[in-house]
C-alpha cells in the first residue's frame, strides 16, 4: 500500500451521540490535507481520534511505517504515546513549567544528552527561534510560542503531524506569511500532514488535498481546485461559498433547460438530473442589454470586487423563482432597480438541492 | 450511627422527647433562622456596598470585612459577655453616669440569650455571604448592566433589578454554608446555656452516658444538614451563568454626605465587632496577664495541635490529590462518585462526626480486643476510638473536601491539551503526572496542605468528644478556658488560633484578586 495513513469505516459516538460516521480518508506520504467543515461537523474528533485521544467504536486506521503497517480497530487499541503521531493544538499546549529548550526536548528524553542537543540547534535554527532556549512560553508572542509547538511536535520524528486550528489565533496580517514558511518547511522535512480549519482560503495556500466534512461525513475529497470546480452536492459548494443556486427545469425532447433568467443550452451543463439546482457563480454572470429585464435588485453593498448585489427574480411564486443571486458588477445600479441578467457562455455544474 | 441511633433506649429518648428535645430543635431551627436572616443583611449590604458605590476606604474594608471569619465564635461570644455583663466595663460605665444602683434601674440587652448567639454567630459568619456576593457582583458581565442603563434603568434600578437577582444562586450558597456552620456550632451555644441538637449530643454522650441516644440526636441534626447541602447543591449548579469573562469597569452609584457616611459607619461597625474589637481584647488581655510561663505552658498544647493537624494535612492532601487525578484521568462512568462522597464530609458537624466515628471504631475496638483475648495476646485497649487515631480520622473526613476542591480547581486550570500533548510526544502515564501535573500543582497542594491544617487547628467539638485522656490540645485548652471563665491565661493561645485562622482568608481573599 503506498498510502500513509488509511482510514477505513471510522465511527466515533461520544455520550450517545454519533459524531463521526464511516468515515474512508487516505492520505499519501508527504501530502498536507485541509479538513473544512461547518463547526461541530467533527474535524476535531477526527483528528483526536487519529491521535488516539478519543477511541474509535468501528472502523480501522492504518498508519504504514518503514517496516510494516500499524492497523489500530476497536479491538486492537494503541496508546497516543505508541502511535508517532505529533500534534500541534490550538492553545499549543506549551508546558507553562518548561522553558523552550526542556519543550522540545520533552519528546527525545530518552535519547543521548549529545543527541538531544544537536536536535535541538537543528530546531531551533529552523523554525528561527535562536536566543530564546532558556525563555519560559509566557515570555514568548503568539508566532513564537506556536514555532516552538511546531519544533516540539517535529523533534520525535512522527510520521503523520496534525494541527488543530494552527492559525486561528495569529494575525491576520501575518498569518498568511507564516502558512507559506510552515508549509515549505514540511515540503522540506517530507512530513505528511492533516490539518483543521473553518476558513478555506487557509486550505488553498496550505494544503495540497481538501476534505470537506458535514455532520461527522466526509462529503468530497481532492484538490482544492477540483473540489471547487465540481462540488459533488450543494452542501459542499454551499460551505464554500462557490455561488448561488437557482432552479431549472427541462421539458421532455427539449434542448434547452429553462430558468428565471432565460434559456441554458444543454451543452453548458456537465451533468443532467432531474429536479435540478444550477450553480451559478457570480463571475458567470453578466448585465445585458439585448434583452429585457428578467431580475429586480434586492440590497446593494460595496466590496473590492466593486459593487455586490443581491438579485431576485421578476416572476414570484413560480416554481423557477429564486432570490439572493449573488452578482458583481463596477456599474452602479439602484435599489428595486430592474435589470436583465444572462449567462456567460461557459461550463457549469447543476446539482441536486437536497434541502433549504 | 443511623443504625445505633434507631436502636436506641427508647427510655431515655421518650424521655428526651417528652421534656427538652421539641425546645432543643425549636432553638436549632429558630438560631439557624436568624443566623441566616443576619449574615444575608449584613453580607449582602456590605458587598453591594463595596461594589456598587463609592463607599469611602473602599479598599481597605473590601478585605477588612472578611477577617471576622477568622474568629472563632466562642472566643467572640465570651469576649462580648464579658464586656457587656452587669459585671463588665460597660454597664459599670453607664451606671456611673447616670448614677443607677441596681438592675431594675435601667434595662441592658442580655447577650446570653438565643437572639444574643444569633448575633454574635453571625458576626462572625457574614463574610461567608459577603465574599461570595462581591465576587458575584465582580464577575457580572457589566454589559448586562449597560444594557439596562440603555433601556431606561437608573444606577440604583439597574442595581436591583439585574445584578441583585444575577446573584442570587451565589447568596444562596453563601447561606446554605453559614446554615451548616450555625448548625454545626458546638462552643458558643453551650457558652450562652442555648440548648440546640448539638449541646444536646454533648450532654447525652458526656452527661448521661447515653450513647445511643446520642447517635439518635446526631441522626435528627444530620437530616438538617441534609436541607442545608442540597440547598447549596442546588444553587451552585445555577450558579453557571456568572460570566467567566469580567469585562471593564463598574458603574458606580454616588452617595450623598449622608449615605456615605451611614454606609460608611454600617461597614466599619461590622468590621468593629466582628474583628477588631474582640481582636484588640485578646491582645490587650494578653498583654495584662501573659508571661513567660504561660508562654512554656502553651508548648505541649500547641505540639500536640501541630502534630494532628500535621498528620490530618498531610492525609487529606494525599487522598485528594490521589481522587482528583483518578477523576481527571480514569475512563469511568463513576470516576466522580468518590469525590463527590469525600466533598460531602465538610458539611457533617463535629459533634456528630465525632459520634459516627465512636458507633464506628467502638464496635470495632471491643472486636480487635476480643480477638487478642481469643488469641491470648495483651489487649490492646481502645486503639482506634480511644486514641489520636479517631482524631485524625474524623479530621480527615471533615477537611477532605477542602484539600479537594483546592487541588481540583488547580487540576481544572491545566488544560487537557497538556495531557494530550506530553501523550502524543511519546510519554507514558507516569511521565505525564510527574512532570506535568505534579509540578504544575505545587502552589495548590501547598495551598490544600495549609488550608486543612489550619482547619485542624481550629477545630472544636470533634476533639472535645474524640481526644484521649488528658489529650489538650490549643483549641480545647482555650475552650476549657473560656468555660472556667479564665481565658485570660489562654490569651496567648486564642491569638495563635486567630492568627492561624487569618492564613488561609488572606490566601482566599488573594486568589479572589487574581481572579
Amino acid at each position: 500500500m503506498s498510502e500513509l495513513v488509511t482510514i477505513k469505516n471510522l465511527s466515533v459516538k461520544l455520550q450517545q451521540n454519533t459524531i463521526l460516521s464511516a468515515i474512508n480518508l487516505t492520505l499519501a506520504p508527504g501530502d498536507i490535507l485541509g479538513l473544512v467543515g461547518p463547526s461541530g461537523c467533527g474535524k476535531t474528533t477526527l483528528l483526536n481520534t487519529l491521535a488516539g485521544f478519543i477511541a474509535q467504536n468501528n472502523g480501522s486506521i492504518t498508519f504504514a511505517t518503514a517496516n510494516n503497517n500499524l492497523t489500530i480497530t476497536p479491538k486492537n487499541m494503541l496508546a497516543p504515546e505508541h502511535r508517532n503521531v505529533g500534534m500541534i493544538f490550538q492553545d499549543y499546549a506549551l508546558f507553562p513549567h518548561l522553558t523552550v529548550a526542556k519543550n522540545i526536548c520533552f519528546g527525545i528524553e530518552k535519547e543521548s544528552k549529545k543527541e538531544q542537543k544537536s536536535q535541538l540547534l537543528q530546531l531551533m535554527k529552523l523554525l528561527k527561534l535562536d536566543g530564546l532556549a532558556q525563555r519560559y512560553p509566557h515570555q514568548l508572542s503568539g508566532g513564537q510560542q506556536q514555532r516552538v509547538a511546531i519544533a516540539r511536535a517535529l523533534a520525535p520524528k512522527p510520521n503523520l503531524l496534525l494541527l488543530d486550528e494552527p492559525f486561528s489565533n495569529i494575525d491576520a496580517r501575518l498569518r498568511n506569511e507564516l502558512m507559506l514558511e510552515i508549509r515549505q518547511l514540511l515540503k522540506q522535512l517530507d512530513i505528511s500532514a492533516i490539518f483543521v480549519t473553518h476558513n478555506k482560503d487557509e486550505v488553498f495556500t496550505f494544503a495540497d488535498k481538501i476534505a470537506v466534512m458535514a455532520d461527522g461525513k466526509i462529503l468530497q475529497t481532492g484538490t482544492p481546485s477540483d473540489v471547487c470546480q465540481q462540488p459533488i452536492n450543494w452542501q459542499v459548494a454551499d460551505f464554500l461559498q462557490l455561488g448561488t443556486f437557482i432552479p431549472i427545469h427541462k421539458s421532455l425532447n427539449s434542448k434547452y433547460f429553462d430558468s428565471a433568467i432565460g434559456k441554458i443550452e444543454d451543452k453548458q451543463l456537465i451533468t443532467v438530473n432531474k429536479n435540478q439546482q444550477l450553480l451559478l457563480k457570480p463571475q458567470h454572470l453578466e448585465l445585458s442589454s439585448n434583452i429585457t429585464a428578467n431580475t429586480v435588485v434586492e440590497t446593494i453593498s460595496i466590496t473590492e470586487q466593486g459593487y455586490h448585489y443581491l438579485l431576485s427574480s421578476l416572476t414570484t411564486n413560480t416554481k423557477l423563482s429564486f432570490t439572493g443571486l449573488s452578482f458583481y458588477s463596477e456599474s452602479l445600479l439602484t435599489l428595486g432597480q430592474q435589470v436583465a441578467i444572462t449567462i456567460k457562455p461557459k461550463a457549469m455544474v447543476t446539482l441536486n438541492k437536497l434541502a433549504s | 450511627m443511623l443504625y445505633a441511633g434507631i436502636n436506641a433506649s427508647g427510655d431515655l429518648f421518650s424521655h428526651l422527647w417528652q421534656t427538652v428535645l421539641p425546645s432543643y430543635i425549636s432553638n436549632t431551627l429558630l438560631l439557624g433562622f436568624m443566623v441566616v436572616l443576619l449574615s444575608l443583611f449584613f453580607g449582602v449590604s456590605c458587598a453591594s456596598l463595596i461594589v456598587y458605590t463609592n463607599v469611602a476606604a473602599n479598599n481597605i474594608l473590601r478585605w477588612l470585612l472578611i477577617l471576622p471569619l477568622a474568629m472563632p465564635a466562642y472566643l467572640v461570644a465570651y469576649l462580648y459577655t464579658d464586656l457587656f455583663d452587669y459585671a463588665g466595663p460597660v454597664q459599670r460605665a453607664l451606671r456611673q453616669w447616670f448614677n443607677w444602683q441596681s438592675p431594675s434601674d435601667y434595662y441592658f440587652f442580655d447577650i446570653r440569650t438565643l437572639l444574643g448567639a444569633a448575633i454574635i454567630i453571625a458576626l462572625v459568619l457574614f463574610p461567608y455571604v459577603y465574599m461570595l456576593t462581591r465576587t458575584a457582583f465582580e464577575q457580572q458581565d457589566q454589559n448586562l448592566l449597560r444594557a439596562g442603563r440603555s433601556l431606561g434603568l437608573s444606577k440604583q434600578q439597574s442595581f436591583l433589578k439585574i445584578a441583585l437577582p444575577l446573584a442570587r444562586p451565589a447568596i444562596s450558597v453563601a447561606a446554605s454554608l453559614v446554615l451548616m456552620e450555625t448548625l454545626a456550632d458546638f462552643a458558643t451555644v453551650q457558652y450562652f446555656a442555648v440548648n440546640t441538637l448539638t449541646t444536646a449530643i454533648y450532654d447525652t454522650w458526656l452527661g448521661y452516658g447515653e450513647l445511643a441516644s446520642a447517635n439518635a440526636l446526631a441522626s435528627i441534626l444530620m437530616l438538617f444538614i441534609l436541607f442545608a447541602v442540597v440547598t447549596e447543591q442546588q444553587a451552585n449548579a445555577k450558579k453557571s451563568h456568572q460570566s467567566n469573562s469580567p469585562n471593564s469597569e463598574h458603574t458606580v452609584i454616588q452617595l450623598s454626605l449622608t449615605q456615605q457616611i451611614i454606609a460608611s459607619s454600617f461597614c466599619w461597625l461590622l468590621a468593629f465587632a466582628g474583628f477588631i474589637l474582640p481582636f484588640g481584647l485578646l491582645i490587650m488581655m494578653a498583654l495584662d496577664y501573659s508571661n513567660t510561663e504561660q508562654l512554656f505552658e502553651l508548648l505541649p498544647t500547641g505540639m500536640n495541635s501541630i502534630k494532628i493537624a500535621l498528620y490530618a494535612a498531610t492525609l487529606c492532601t494525599l487522598i485528594a490529590l490521589i481522587l482528583s487525578l483518578y477523576q481527571r484521568l480514569s475512563d469511568d462512568n463513576w470516576r466522580d462518585i468518590p469525590q463527590k462522597i469525600s466533598g460531602f464530609g465538610y458539611a457533617i458537624p463535629g459533634t456528630v462526626l465525632a459520634m459516627a466515628m465512636l458507633a464506628t471504631f467502638g464496635p470495632i475496638d471491643h472486636s480487635i480486643n476480643y480477638l487478642a483475648a481469643l488469641w491470648q495476646f495483651k489487649e490492646p485497649g481502645l486503639v482506634l476510638s480511644g486514641s489520636i487515631f479517631a482524631v485524625i480520622f474524623a479530621f480527615v473526613v471533615r477537611f477532605a473536601a477542602i484539600a479537594n476542591g483546592t487541588i481540583n480547581s488547580g487540576l481544572g486550570q491545566i488544560p487537557k491539551s497538556l495531557e494530550h500533548a506530553s501523550a502524543s510526544l511519546g510519554a507514558g502515564l507516569g511521565k505525564t503526572l510527574t512532570q506535568i501535573h505534579l509540578p504544575l500543582l505545587k502552589p495548590s497542594i501547598l495551598a490544600a496542605w495549609l488550608l486543612v491544617f489550619v482547619e485542624a487547628m481550629k477545630e472544636l467539638p470533634a476533639v472535645l468528644l474524640l481526644r484521649p485522656f488528658n489529650f489538650e490540645t490549643l483549641s480545647t485548652q482555650v475552650y476549657q478556658l473560656i468555660s472556667d471563665e479564665m481565658l485570660e491565661q489562654g490569651a496567648l493561645g486564642a491569638i495563635l488560633i486567630v492568627l492561624l485562622g487569618l492564613l488561609p482568608i488572606i490566601w482566599l481573599n488573594k486568589k479572589q484578586e487574581t481572579l
